[in-house]
């Protein structure tokens, strides 16, 4: 046994002070009395003697000296080391999305965590605990720490995420722990039942929550009328869903509808407007649930968004003129290659068979038929190549997402040229088409990371422009020049979003559903997004002067939606022992409870005595 | 010193009453009570046979017209009683809030009162130490009463008081009244050969015990140290507890049955009053329901 504070030990020298008061001061109170003879005849009439009587002076003293025995015992705060007593616990903490559904109210991460705030209390002082927390990653938000107070306050400041959670890694930290330690309590808090769990107690703090989500939202526009199509699910019971459409960010329902749906069964539904255009839709289960976050699904229109100037710099315009012109909604400005003056602001500038000093830094650069090398285009003219008859180009084969986007929808028609340019590649380009393994039309990013398409020979020279592929290669062109800055707006937590950087973007400011700020690199031209929560995220680009934001929705995954989802089963691999630490025992609350019992006691001596409440 | 006042009301009240005497009077002046003895009052008590000498207005004509023989009217005698009231003077009498003392004088000034009614002669004692002391001596008559009732409250409760050591030598008279004894009696002094001396005299005895409430019913409890008002020496220290309770009312009816046994053993009428008792109570209904009054 040892003390925390043994100068509280002093606090005994009050016993014999104590002694000391009862044998100078006399407790005997002094009363003149008419007359003692009754009181002195009164002792022939004492029937026996009460040897109760007798000890109260004594009880009375033995009590205040066990009372200032404890008092002193207590400040010093003993604390007793008893062998094998305390044990070694590690916590695995299941931060998944599900954990999120409210009963009453309280989610059940809440609920875990009193568990494990309960199991840490109960504990033997000078227990070791661990917590591993398995969000959007696993981590050990303690190690082995044995002060209690410090693991429930590092507790307290875990918080569930909103996407599935592995546990793999958990179970990797956890075995590490069990393998040292095979005495180790493994405690598994989570919302998932498991058929099987070897060496690991599963505290499953799921209730008996009914939740309803939606999923699988889409829309089409026709004839000026919006129809949305999606999917209810009730997933513990049978349940009436009333399912409404909003507009963008109308306070007032579109459309509305009441879905019958099974329980656990995906169910269709489908809802109509009179609308042709849209910056938002938002569809939502009016029913209440456990899990408010699946309850909407929110689409974004990203075609909205995307115009931009270009700039054609040509003396013989009229091929990539008419193309521009028909395929692009955007500003179009013409200039002969003497009028060409460095201009700036454009989103796109082409250069036919004209090439400039310096390649301009604000935007999408399509240079046809270069005539000299420039610095960062990542590319040097070697020489015009003249063939004697108009040579084949070679349609490259490639998997690639971009060789995919610039060939889509491609009759794949035979392309004939009768002179080229002969390109060295020293930055990563697709090539599209090549002429004996030289790059003829090839795409990629130029040194200041805009995009860049190289027509390496004169449109006049070929028969492109007068083949069906033209106008598809030209969209394709367009399209991989001005790209949409996210395929689509709805997303799943947890995925990775691509965003493609548009030229000369300055800043990418992301604004997170719980209104967090984040800054995406715009070095690239593609940058990606880990969506980690549950809702809108606004995407601020900064171009330039101007500033476009559109957002993304991410919302709950499917799988974090179930209420009661069962495991197969978890395990720690070897055989548990009863090893244990030196536990500490602190009796400093039986110490207090002594000391009530004997104030307690000495009161009702002191009434006894006082008032014979017998 | 214990100061009395006393309701003429009462006074009054008490004025209808008379003092009923066992034994036989032997004043030496005609009063109200009868005695045994023939006399001449108006009460017929019996005849005899006429004897030469005898008084021949007391002869009954009419029984002599009818039995022709001479008979002597007896009537009964009627004395003067002499009413001595003991008062016993003690510091336990005055202590704490003097109700005890007050009470004592109470009674013996309403005692006196009513003697002096009945024509009879009052002496009132204090009884302090071995001496008694005389307060007010052989007044008769309410103008004499009236004049020397006050001398009452002039007398000093203190000290110690021992009953039969003052009273014993006394010339407590023979057979001409009633000796009242006032006292708390709580005392392990001789008082029993004063209540012997004065049935030996042929007086009849009347002693009231006053007890205040506290000594009736004591609350105190917990340890305790008693100091004897009347004796410094004398104390009783001990923790109060309900057996000592109980025993002290043991010891307190034990204290009364002694004196009460005593009195009825020779005679003696007893009472046992209460310090804070109205004196109604104690004449009207005590007294009277004992047979002391009518």
């Amino acid at each position: 046994m040892s003390f925390l504070y043994p100068l509280g030990l002093l606090g005994l020298i009050g016993i014999p002070i104590l002694i000391i008061i009862y044998i100078i001061k006399s407790k005997y109170t002094e009363q003149t009395v008419s007359s003692t003879y009754l009181w002195t005849l009164s002792e022939r009439f004492l029937k026996r003697k009460n040897p109760i009587s007798r000890l109260t002076g004594i009880i009375s003293l033995v009590l205040q000296i066990l009372a200032i025995a404890l008092i002193s015992l207590a400040i010093a705060h003993p604390i007793i080391t008893v062998p094998d007593l305390a044990d070694e616990y590690c916590f695995i903490l299941d931060a998944s999305g599900s954990m999120n559904m409210t009963s009453g109210d309280k989610t059940r991460f809440e609920r875990g965590k009193e568990r494990i705030a309960e199991i840490i209390d109960d504990s033997v002082d000078g227990s070791i605990y661990s917590l591993v927390y398995v969000g959007n990653t696993t981590n050990a938000v303690f190690e082995q720490i044995s002060d209690k107070e410090q693991a429930k306050l590092l507790l307290t400041e875990t918080e569930p995420v909103y996407n599935a959670a592995d546990f793999t890694d958990a179970i990797g930290m956890a075995q590490g722990y069990f393998d040292k330690n095979s005495g180790m309590q493994t405690y598994l808090v989570t919302d998932k039942s498991y058929q099987n769990h070897e060496n690991v107690t599963v505290i499953n703090v799921a209730g008996s929550e009914n939740n309803y989500g939606i999923s699988g939202v889409t829309y089409t526009v026709k004839d000026n009328r919006l129809t949305v199509n999606g999917q209810v699910t009730s997933y513990q019971k049978d349940a009436s869903l009333g399912v409404e459409l909003y507009v963008d960010d109308g306070a007032e329902a579109k459309a509305n509808g009441t879905i019958v749906a099974r329980a656990g069964v995906p169910t269709a539904f489908q809802l109509t407007c009179a609308i042709g255009k849209f910056s938002s839709l938002k569809v939502s289960v009016s029913n209440a649930d456990a899990l408010a976050y699946d309850n909407e699904y929110v689409i974004f229109d990203v075609t909205s968004e995307s115009s931009y100037d270009t700039l054609l710099v040509s003396d013989t315009p009229f091929f990539l003129q008419s193309a521009l012109e028909t395929l692009m909604n955007a500003r179009l400005d013409v200039v002969s290659t003497k009028a060409y003056a460095g201009q700036s602001g454009y989103g796109l500038y082409v250069f036919d068979c004209f090439t400039p000093e310096a390649l301009p830094k604000d935007g999408t650069v399509w240079l046809v038929n270069p005539t000299q090398s420039v610095s960062e285009s990542g590319f040097s003219v070697q020489g015009e190549v003249s063939l004697e008859a108009a040579e084949k180009l070679v349609l490259e084969e490639s998997s690639s997402s971009t060789m995919t986007k610039l060939t889509a929808d491609m009759a794949r028609e035979d392309v004939y040229v009768m002179k080229y340019v002969k390109c060295g590649l020293y930055r990563n380009f697709t090539t599209v088409y090549s002429y004996n393994r030289n790059p003829v039309l090839f795409a990629g990013t130029n040194g200041y990371g805009n995009r860049e398409v190289v027509f390496a020979f004169d449109l006049h020279d070929s028969n492109l422009p007068v083949l069906f592929d033209y106008a598809v290669i030209m969209r394709n062109l367009i399209e991989y020049s001005f790209p949409e800055v996210v395929e689509r707006t709805d997303y799943y937590c947890g995925d990775t979003v691509d965003i493609n950087v548009p030229a000369n973007c300055e800043s990418i400011r992301i604004d997170s559903p719980n209104e967090n700020v984040s800054y995406l690199n715009t070095d690239n031209a593609t940058c990606t997004l880990k969506l980690d929560e549950v809702g809108v995220y606004t995407v601020t680009m900064t171009v330039g002067s101007s500033q476009r934001s559109f957002n993304i929705y991410a919302s709950m995954p499917e799988e974090e939606r179930i209420p009661t989802l069962v495991e197969t089963e978890i395990c720690l691999l070897g055989n548990a022992t009863d090893g244990g630490f030196d536990g500490v025992f602190d009796p400093l609350m039986i110490l207090f409870i002594a000391l009530a019992v004997i104030f307690l006691a000495d009161w009702g001596v002191y009434c006894y005595e006082k008032y014979q409440l017998r | 010193m214990a100061q009395f006042t006393i309701n003429e009301e009462f006074l009054q009240q008490i004025e209808l009453l008379q003092t009923l005497i066992k034994n036989n009077i032997a004043g030496q002046f005609g009063g109200n009570h009868q005695t045994r003895t023939y006399g001449s009052s108006c009460e017929f008590a019996d005849y005899r046979d006429y004897l030469a000498g005898d008084d021949v207005t007391k002869i009954d004509w009419n029984a002599y017209a009818r039995f022709d023989k001479l008979y002597l009217k007896l009537f009964l005698d009627e004395r003067q009683m002499h009413t001595k009231i003991y008062i016993d003077a003690s510091r336990s009498m005055e202590f704490g809030d003097k109700k005890k003392a007050e009470q004592a004088l109470k009674i013996a000034a309403a005692l006196a009162y009513l003697s002096v009614c009945q024509m009879d002669k009052v002496s009132v004692y204090a009884i302090k130490d071995k001496a008694v002391h005389e307060v007010i001596g052989g007044i008769v008559g309410k103008e004499a009463y009236i004049a020397s009732i006050h001398r009452l409250n002039e007398v000093q409760f203190d000290g110690d008081s021992f009953i039969s050591d003052a009273i014993m030598p006394l010339n407590v008279g023979y057979g001409d009244g009633i000796s009242v004894l006032i006292s708390d009696f709580l005392t392990d002094n001789d008082y029993e050969n004063a209540i012997d001396l004065f049935t030996d005299k042929k007086r009849d005895v009347f002693c009231v015990q006053i007890l205040s409430q506290e000594e009736l019913d004591p609350v105190v409890r917990g340890r305790v140290h008693f100091f004897d008002s009347e004796n410094a020496e004398k104390f009783y220290r001990r923790n109060i507890d309900r057996e000592i309770a109980r025993a002290y009312k043991r010891a307190l009816e034990w204290s009364i049955d002694r004196i009460k046994n005593y009195c009825a053993a020779r005679g003696a009428s007893y009472l046992l009053v209460e310090a804070e008792e109205s004196l109604g109570r104690i004449f009207l209904e005590k007294l009277v329901n004992m047979g002391v009054l009518k």
